[in-house]
């Protein structure tokens, strides 16, 4: 027996496929607009060494913000990781300046970060303990210990050339940082796109108990996410700690704010269930290239902040009633013709 | 029990022949939420090759026992006994992984992912670590056809579907994967006429697979064309059970608002 659904005349799939992929489409446009200004209104924004130089630098926002796409897929949020790249930052810089050698101090410094991440996601996970309380603990403690490391000094690095090569160097002239964060990119892109755990990162994100039911391990895949934002907070920390050669208790203050604004901007929904990571790589790049070409305009750096939040109110805004009513209009449309 | 009347079906005949080896046996099973009683202590038995109806008011405890079978909830006292072996379910895995397959009344899907990715939802096929999503897609609509559920573009997120699409899905995620028991809670309430005749047939083809089958459902038309014996809960007690041919509508009524035992 075949169950006979009343034929709806439907329009070309491609409206339905557009109205999903409607927000990476807008970040997408509103990143080239924002090009095309600064070119038009800097001689020095479209140069090859102005664009490298924004790659360089936007690196840790990037490869951050990929793993935090990956938290607010999943229903959560992690408001620890400024804190995190602060203590990872001057536990690196005291670590160098005593002596140690550099590779041992990356894997070490790699694997406190993973360890410290997965901490608070065990009790986000296990302990069912809101994320933003966990990690609104994390970012009090990690930045207290921190600053206890360093009493507030900043820590210099120095002569340590192989080290400098992370943040500083170039490899067939792209900048390390640069190369670094595409590699995260892909990675991220192709564990969250292509493979099972991606999957039940969304799947936890929509409906937990479904995803319970399913048997998925929920628990798991919660806490596991929180170990690829403390990882990448980790290499963050390091990048910067080679690209200004010191280390500081006062490094990445806010930076929480500028990962999470990255994420949304990209399309990625703050309640979970989906995630974007071509998204959220314009939406980093678009953040960054504000502050670049604010800067390169001769406006005054502190209008940047003032700038960066209400371009971010704006798209969001724009993104979440513009795009998804015309998207719920076509849908519509296509319904009752 | 009388399972000789006249009406008797194939499947009701083969429920009689093996009568001696249920499938599953549940044994004093209670469930409290808080100061809830939810089960107060209920034996169910289940056949293979036979569908059996779970019947009672809201607050029966239908739908708690029936999670408790597969493995959404664990019971507080109580056993279940799977293929003649004690089973502790602690999580809905375990119960998967004894082919127990259950449709949810809220269907359990998750709205952000595509059809096959709902079907193969926490047993996703994979090649080089990479989601197969070829072979999801063709399977989906493998099983999709063989359940007669027409559904074009299966690169739509669930919530897309109409409600009668979303639980064709949810019905046929848990009738594909070979289930040895089958447990439907209240799976066509979103359905048109057609539509409920297409999942009343599917019961009654993995019925005849040899599969044991809960329906919950609060059409008890349904329950004439489907079901070999009937259950009645109870604010939390199984209090009656009867082979369809021996009872009526008007039975079952007076059973499920308690008219019939409070007296």
């Amino acid at each position: 027996m075949t169950i006979a659904y009343s034929d709806r005349p439907r329009f070309s799939p491609n409206i339905d496929r557009l109205a999903r992929n409607a927000h990476v489409l807008s970040i997408a446009g509103f990143f080239l607009l924002c090009c095309v200004v600064f070119t038009l209104s800097s001689d020095v924004f479209l140069t090859s060494g102005n664009l490298l130089n924004v790659l360089r630098q936007s690196a840790p926002l990037m490869m951050v913000a990929i793993a935090m796409t990956f938290v607010i897929t999943s229903g959560g949020i992690d408001l620890s990781i400024g804190s995190m790249i602060a203590l990872i930052n001057a536990v690196t810089a005291i670590a160098l300046h005593n002596g140690a050698p550099w590779p041992l101090v990356v894997g070490g410094a790699l694997m406190i970060g993973a360890s410290l991440g997965l901490a608070q996601g065990w009790f986000i996970a296990f302990q069912k303990i809101p994320s933003f309380i966990v990690t609104l603990a994390g970012l009090s403690i990690l930045r207290g210990v921190a600053l206890l490391f360093t009493e507030g000094f900043s820590v210099p690095i120095s002569n340590n050339a192989s080290f400098a090569v992370i943040g500083r160097g170039d490899f067939f002239g792209v900048p390390v940082p640069a190369l670094l964060a595409m590699m995260t990119m892909i990675a991220g892109y192709v564990i969250l796109d292509r493979m099972k755990f991606g999957r039940h990162v969304t799947a936890v994100g929509v409906n937990p108990e479904a995803a319970r039911r399913a048997g998925i391990p929920v628990r798991l895949v919660t806490m596991s996410v929180y170990g690829m934002t403390g990882l990448t907070s980790a290499a963050a920390g390091i990048i910067i700690a080679s690209r200004l050669s010191s280390g500081s208790s006062n490094a990445a203050v806010g930076f929480e704010l500028d990962v999470i604004a990255a994420v949304v901007l990209g399309g990625t929904v703050l309640v979970g269930g989906r995630g974007t990571i071509i998204g959220t790589v314009l939406g980093a790049l678009t953040i960054a290239i504000i502050g670049n070409g604010l800067i390169l305009v001769h406006i005054s750096a502190f209008f940047t902040q003032i700038v960066t939040g209400t371009i971010i109110l704006s798209a969001i805004w724009l993104n979440s009633k513009v795009f998804s009513q015309m998207a719920v209009r076509y849908r519509g449309r296509s319904k009752t013709l | 029990m009388n399972l000789t009347g006249p009406n008797q079906s194939a499947a009701t005949v083969r429920a009689v022949v093996r009568r001696g080896n249920p499938i599953v046996s549940m044994r004093g099973v209670t469930k409290r939420f808080g100061s809830v009683a939810a089960l107060r202590g209920v034996d169910l038995d289940l056949f293979g090759g036979e569908c059996l109806g779970l019947i009672g008011d809201n607050a029966a405890g239908k739908s708690t026992l029936t999670k408790i079978l597969a493995g959404a909830y664990v019971p507080d006292e109580g056993s279940i006994i799977l293929d003649g072996e004690p089973v502790r379910f602690a999580v809905p895995a375990d119960a998967r992984a004894q082919h127990i397959e259950m449709v949810y009344q809220d269907l359990s899907l998750c709205d952000t992912i595509d059809i096959p990715g709902n079907m193969f939802l926490g047993r996703e096929p994979t090649r080089a670590l990479m989601l197969d999503r070829a072979a999801m897609a063709q399977e989906t609509r493998r099983m999709l056809d063989e359940l007669g559920i027409r559904i074009p573009d299966l690169t739509l997120t669930v919530a897309q579907l109409s409600g009668g699409q979303r639980q064709s899905i949810a019905i046929a995620r848990a009738a594909a994967f070979e289930p040895k028991v089958l447990i439907m809670d209240e799976p066509t309430s979103a359905l048109a006429v057609v539509e409920v005749d297409a999942v009343l047939s599917l019961i009654n083809r993995v019925k005849a697979k040899g599969v044991a089958v809960i329906l919950i459902t609060h059409r008890l038309q349904d329950l004439f064309r489907v079901c070999d014996r009937i259950a009645v809960m109870y604010e939390g007690i199984k209090v009656a059970e009867r082979a369809i041919a021996d009872t009526g509508l008007e039975e079952l009524v007076q059973l499920i608002v308690g008219e019939a035992h409070t007296s």
